[in-house]
């Protein structure tokens, strides 16, 4: 049918099909602003104005636009030039991965175009239709208030980092501000005194990302047209644990349209494991593109490249598969008792510790004897904690499109976080060589740990390859919550001996992992529960078990925090105890216990960092901790979790108020394996090419490392061309994981760009007839020490044109002995209703040491938003199961993520510390906010109610369950 | 993907002939927002209804006419409708969605979540239904219990008085989360309280606060049976003392 459709104020028709949604429709005619989040319009990545209103373009036909005006975020501005919304939202630091901009943009501009002066309450209900995992929704509401000042012609300040007075020491700086005062979109950095002064690093830069972004300019992976394109569908098991006995295709093949369907009856049997790590990719080996045996609900069986989507959503249904059904076993405690159905018994299963026991992984790490402290100690605490399993939800699903090149490589564009170990990890399922492969990464719309995993490239792969055309595939949101990858359940004990001061004596960790049916990340991730389960705090015994194990659940991979918020939840909640116990203030007893400055991490070589013979013990170099708590109690009114009036407030009886706190430690990078590369070279202009390998999921890494070559050279950050992410193009980096990109890639830049420096400063030498040694770079000149300049300009012409020819550039790579941790305090404020267990979560307050943010603006945002995922966690989200193990609730609404008008108050402090081993003083800050949601909600629960729970999420039934215990 | 017909009628008398084939699976097209996106059980033709002027609203004595295509943020916006019900039509969903979906369509898909079809329930809502044979008029209550009201037909308005004091509360994981448990409450003249509820029948149901035990909710990952007994029982009382205290003050 045609429908006559007003796109930005011109008319169209356009062709479509009467089931033919909106969104469709729209990126079809090349409005590639218009994004899919969801088929049933929760997302609101899809939002366009009709007729003026903001309304989902997943959920309405196109055939219901006929007659109708339609916006998109393109006809806001042309080339060049930005409306004054989209420069707001970059000025604020409101984007992120930018995937959903588009629609929050426009939400904005229906807002203030029918109220110029709107309350945040207004404009908290503008975006409450648009989900997004990233920001924490805190900038985008700033955004639309400056917006709205923009608009009325009115002027605004410049956005600098506010300077916050510290508390536990002095620092002679005269601008010094109190928190209460100020502007909440300034980020807030408590300063240094040992943080030497910097031109652009320390600085909040605007993203070099985000013009393309608050444009909706094609950036991500579907904003490409490729002629003859298939589309892929895959079959998934509706089984949890089943032997496939046969397949029949024939029906599948004949439907006109189908180009291709596979299956583990015509694809070559290569084992692999899929988490994205580094070479050699920790054992077990125990997954195939396609098996004989399925092993969760949701498993792959097949897969069809055909025409259209529909062809080939039509082709899976019209595969015929014979099934022997298994019995299947879903928890981690089921699954090693004596008969549990075995999961790997295939004849070529490698790797695993038991398999025949669904036992992956057998960890275990001791410093000094355990036994022995607890007979020392004189009081033992022991306590079980249960965390259960969440998704990622990126808004943008993992999605790939392959096709050959003129070269007959292939080219494979896709949603990674890891693009050198993709092309490493497909090339023998694919039987191609690493160099007949390049992998691209664009602009992703968040990863959040989902996306570090070789996940759905082996199928568009091969798809190409038995096709010869260019294929797409795109998770459905169903899909992204059972086909992908999870977080991690775990069954943790703790056991603490402390001395009668209070001091721990020795601390053992005991947990019982859930990997599902394949090891993944399984090794790894239950690695980091160890080293951060019992690196907070000194104890001269430690003793670290763990059992990972098989089960029929869909797969837990790689999630932000990886697993320290699982280990932090039950350490934090379990040290909130004994203090209480032990009748001490829980900050003072975790005070006298938690390392800092100095103190060895002497579980780290026993867990895979440092050196594994025990000759080198890291230690811990730099710490702000005593500064994050002190900011942290003033900002949360620490005080008045102590009065009575207060936690039991009259007016409301059957409401209870509580205060918690959870001690954050994290590490930057994993030493000795993790490596970032970048190169840099000079154009006639003096501005430079910066390529590196690092993969920016939305959170500002192309930036800050951008900003840290920029420092160095002497130029501002528009100087600086980032490009990245692309296996042909770019130098090798391990990927965006392990809270690397920053320290690691950061270092490999600050070298490379030093490297292209000092070629600058010879040329520029030789041109003032000067000595390198008195020649320094800033404001775009090289200058002498007698006042005389010559700008990067001339030397770039000089050095491509005039004399003694040759490239002004520089290559570094960087890999890192140590892994400096960040530190945070992380506060939560709560009201329970003790009549239902309803938990309202009120504020959420972090004040973190990251060393140096480089970009307060962006480590700000890297905060707010880890935060909201955290409180997800830890209140709201969680993956539901029928008996049969199908998950029940695999769409948003059911599965609840944080909206706009429903936030607590979230609250960011960022300490300095001089981090003299990171790149200008930096550590990490990506996966920290991560780790202390659950256990200050759980500890402000116990404030609240003096009731202790130690599973999350808090639902109301699980509250309402153990209030009345 | 079975939608293969589009048709935007310019009468109801078009309508409800597209609607009334035999041969062809057709369904009455609100906003969309519950129908489209939906894999299964799409039907097979979609007779939108945007062109039948059916957004009107009018009051007459003591009674309001919502037209059925009425959006929800028409709802939430109009200030001639009852506060309760503005309120929970606000909390129905997002205003990406709200902007689209109709109090209509949010009848006749009859989500057993739904806090807006308890207010309504609770405010005794009638509701028009125009057929082949003519126009009828039945509580919302009946509808739910009957469906084959709906057959062929199309919901063209929904009444509501406007007099009385209502009040509503909830129990949910988070402020705007889809409530396990709602309680709306509607008091008119001397006492008399009508209370209708989500999360504890297949259908948002009128329930007596003297007989939640009797009540058989569907358990599901968000609250047993017994949990939803509980909420239904603690939120009636304090939705019955909140009405108690408006009405004496």
């Amino acid at each position: 049918m045609i429908v006559n459709i007003t796109v930005n104020g011109e008319p169209h028709e356009f062709e479509c099909a009467p089931h033919e949604s909106l969104r469709t429709v729209l990126r079809r005619e090349g409005y590639f602003s218009v994004r899919f989040g969801s088929e049933t319009g929760e997302t609101g990545a899809a939002a366009v104005l009709v007729d003026g209103q903001l309304i989902s373009a997943d959920v309405m036909l196109a055939a219901q636009a006929d007659g109708h005006e339609i916006e998109t975020v393109e006809g806001l501005a042309s080339p060049l030039s930005l409306h004054p919304i989209q420069e707001a939202f970059i000025a604020t630091g409101a984007i992120q991965s930018g995937y959903a901009t588009p629609a929050t943009i426009l939400a904005a501009k229906q807002l203030l175009e029918t109220n110029p002066d709107p309350s945040e309450e207004d404009i908290r209900d503008a975006l409450s239709g648009i989900l997004d995992r990233e920001t924490g929704y805190l900038r985008p509401v700033l955004a639309v208030q400056r917006a709205a000042i923009l608009l009325k012609g009115q002027r605004v300040e410049e956005i600098a980092k506010a300077l916050i007075k510290p508390l536990t020491y002095d620092i002679d700086i005269d601008d010094l501000t109190e928190p209460d005062l100020l502007d909440p979109v300034l980020p807030k950095v408590v300063p240094h005194p040992e943080v030497p002064e910097t031109a652009v690093v320390g600085k909040p830069e605007l993203k070099v990302d985000a013009v393309k972004l608050a444009k909706g300019n094609p950036a991500f992976v579907d904003d490409i047209e490729m002629r003859g394109m298939l589309h892929a569908k895959v079959l998934y098991s509706p089984h949890a644990h089943a032997w496939i006995v046969a397949i029949d295709d024939s029906k599948a093949r004949a439907l006109p349209g189908v180009r291709a369907v596979l299956h583990h009856g015509n694809v070559a049997r290569v084992r692999y494991a899929s988490g994205g790590q580094s070479y050699p990719n920790p054992l077990p080996y125990d997954q195939v593109s396609f098996d004989n045996k399925v092993r969760y609900v949701g498993d792959r069986v097949a897969a069809v490249a055909a025409d259209t989507v529909e062809i080939a959503e039509e082709a899976v249904k019209l595969i015929e598969v014979s099934y022997d059904v298994l019995p299947a076993v879903f928890d981690e405690n089921d699954a090693i008792l004596d008969g549990a159905p075995v999961i790997h018994d295939e004849e070529d299963m490698e790797g695993a510790h038991d398999a025949s026991r669904n036992i992956v992984h057998h960890l275990s790490a001791d410093v000094g004897d355990v036994d022995e402290g607890f007979e020392h100690a004189d009081r033992v605490f022991e306590r079980t904690f249960r965390v259960h399993q969440v998704q990622q939800t990126p808004i943008e699903p993992h999605i790939a499109i392959a096709y050959w090149d003129s070269d007959e490589r292939l080219v494979i564009r896709t949603s990674t976080q890891v693009p050198f170990h993709v092309r490493r990890m497909v090339a023998p399922l694919l039987d191609l060589d690493v160099k007949r492969i390049r992998i691209v990464k664009p602009r992703i719309g968040g990863g959040f740990g989902v996306k570090q995993e070789m996940l759905i490239e082996d199928i568009v792969g091969h798809l190409t390859k038995s096709t010869g055309k260019p294929v797409r595939y795109e998770l459905t949101r169903e899909e992204e919550f059972v086909s992908s990858r999870t977080r991690h359940p775990q069954t943790i004990t703790y056991r603490t001996g402390v001395d009668e001061s209070g001091r721990l004596v020795a601390q053992e960790m005991k947990v019982l992992a859930n990997t599902g049916p394949y090891g993944t990340h399984g090794l790894t991730v239950q690695m980091v529960s160890g080293l951060r389960g019992l690196s907070s705090y000194k104890a001269r015994h430690k003793r670290f078990r763990c059992d990972v194990v098989y089960t029929n659940i869909p797969v837990p991979g790689a999630y932000r925090g990886y697993g320290a918020p699982q280990a932090l939840f039950a350490l934090e909640s379990h040290m909130e105890d004994i203090a209480a116990a032990l009748e001490m203030d829980p900050l003072e007893f975790r005070r006298m216990n938690w390392t800092t400055t100095g103190d060895p991490m002497d579980v780290a070589p026993e867990l895979g960092e440092g050196d594994t013979e025990g000759a080198f013990v890291p230690v811990v170099t730099s710490s702000g901790i005593e500064e994050c708590v002190a900011q942290g109690k003033r900002a949360i009114s620490w005080q008045r979790r102590v009065d009575p009036e207060w936690v039991n407030p009259r007016d409301r009886p059957h409401i209870r108020r509580g205060i918690g706190f959870a001690l954050c430690m994290h590490g930057s990078a994993i030493p000795g394996l993790d490596m970032g590369a970048a190169s840099i070279k000079i154009n006639d202009d003096g501005s430079f090419n910066l390529l590196f390998g690092a993969t920016d999921l939305g959170t500002g890494a192309d930036t800050i490392l951008g900003q840290i070559a920029a420092e160095v050279l002497g130029v501002p950050l528009e100087d600086i061309l980032v490009y990245a992410a692309d296996t042909d193009m770019t130098p090798f980096d391990t990927g965006a994981y392990a809270s690397s990109t920053t320290y690691i890639s950061g270092m490999a830049v600050k070298r490379a760009a030093e490297e292209a420096a000092r070629m600058v400063v010879d040329r520029a030498a030789l041109m003032l007839d000067e000595r390198p040694d008195a020649i320094e770079l800033h404001d775009r000149q090289a200058w002498s020490t007698d006042g005389r300049s010559v700008s990067l300009a001339d030397i770039a012409l000089s050095s491509l044109h005039q004399q003694q020819q040759r490239q002004i550039m520089g290559t570094a790579s960087y890999v890192s002995p140590e892994s400096p941790p960040p530190y945070a305090a992380q506060f939560a404020e709560v009201e329970v209703d003790m009549d239902t267990g309803q938990v309202e979560v009120k504020a959420l307050v972090m004040a973190v040491d990251c060393g140096v943010p480089i970009n307060p603006m962006t480590a700000s945002g890297q905060v707010e938003g880890g935060m909201v995922q955290a409180l997800g966690y830890a209140h709201c989200e969680e993956m539901a199961y029928d008996e049969t193990g199908r998950m029940i609730n695999s769409k948003f609404g059911p599965y609840w993520i944080y909206r706009a008008d429903e936030m607590p108050r979230i609250d960011t402090y960022l300490v300095e510390t001089m981090e003299k081993s990171g790149p200008f003083g930096a550590k990490a800050i990506a996966e920290i906010p991560k780790d202390g949601v659950a256990p200050a909600i759980r500890n402000a629960i116990v404030n609240a109610t003096g009731t202790r729970i130690d599973a999350i999420p808090f639902t109301p039934e699980r509250v309402w369950n153990a209030l009345q215990a | 993907m079975t939608i293969r017909e589009y048709h935007r009628p310019a009468t109801l008398e078009e309508a409800l002939a597209l609607l009334g084939r035999t041969e062809v699976k057709s369904a009455p097209l609100g906003g969309g927002t519950a129908l489209n996106g939906l894999p299964e059980d799409e039907p097979e033709a979609v007779v939108d209804l945007q062109s039948l002027g059916l957004d009107s609203t009018s009051k007459e004595e003591n009674t309001l006419t919502i037209g059925a295509m009425t959006t929800l943020n028409g709802l939430t916006e109009d200030d001639s409708v009852p506060p309760m019900l503005r309120e929970l039509s606000h909390r129905e969903a997002p205003n990406t969605i709200r902007n689209a979906a109709t109090i209509g369509g949010t009848i006749g898909v009859v989500s057993p979540e739904s806090g807006l079809l308890a207010g309504l329930l609770a405010y005794n809502a009638r509701v028009t239904v125009v057929n082949q044979t003519g126009s009828n008029e039945v509580s919302l209550g009946n509808l739910f219990a009957d469906s084959s009201h709906l057959d062929s037909g199309i919901i063209t308005s929904v009444s509501v008085p406007t007099g009385g004091a209502g009040a509503y509360e909830h129990t949910a994981r988070t402020p705007a989360d889809i409530p396990i448990v709602l309680i709306a409450g509607h008091a008119v003249g001397s006492g008399s309280i009508q209370l209708a509820a989500t999360g504890v029948g297949e259908t948002p149901i009128i329930i007596d606060p003297r007989q939640i035990g009797a009540l058989e909710p569907q358990p599901d990952f968000r609250g047993s049976a017994d949990y939803r007994r509980h909420l239904a029982d603690v939120l009636s009382q304090r939705v019955l003392s909140r009405l108690e205290l408006e009405g004496n003050p």
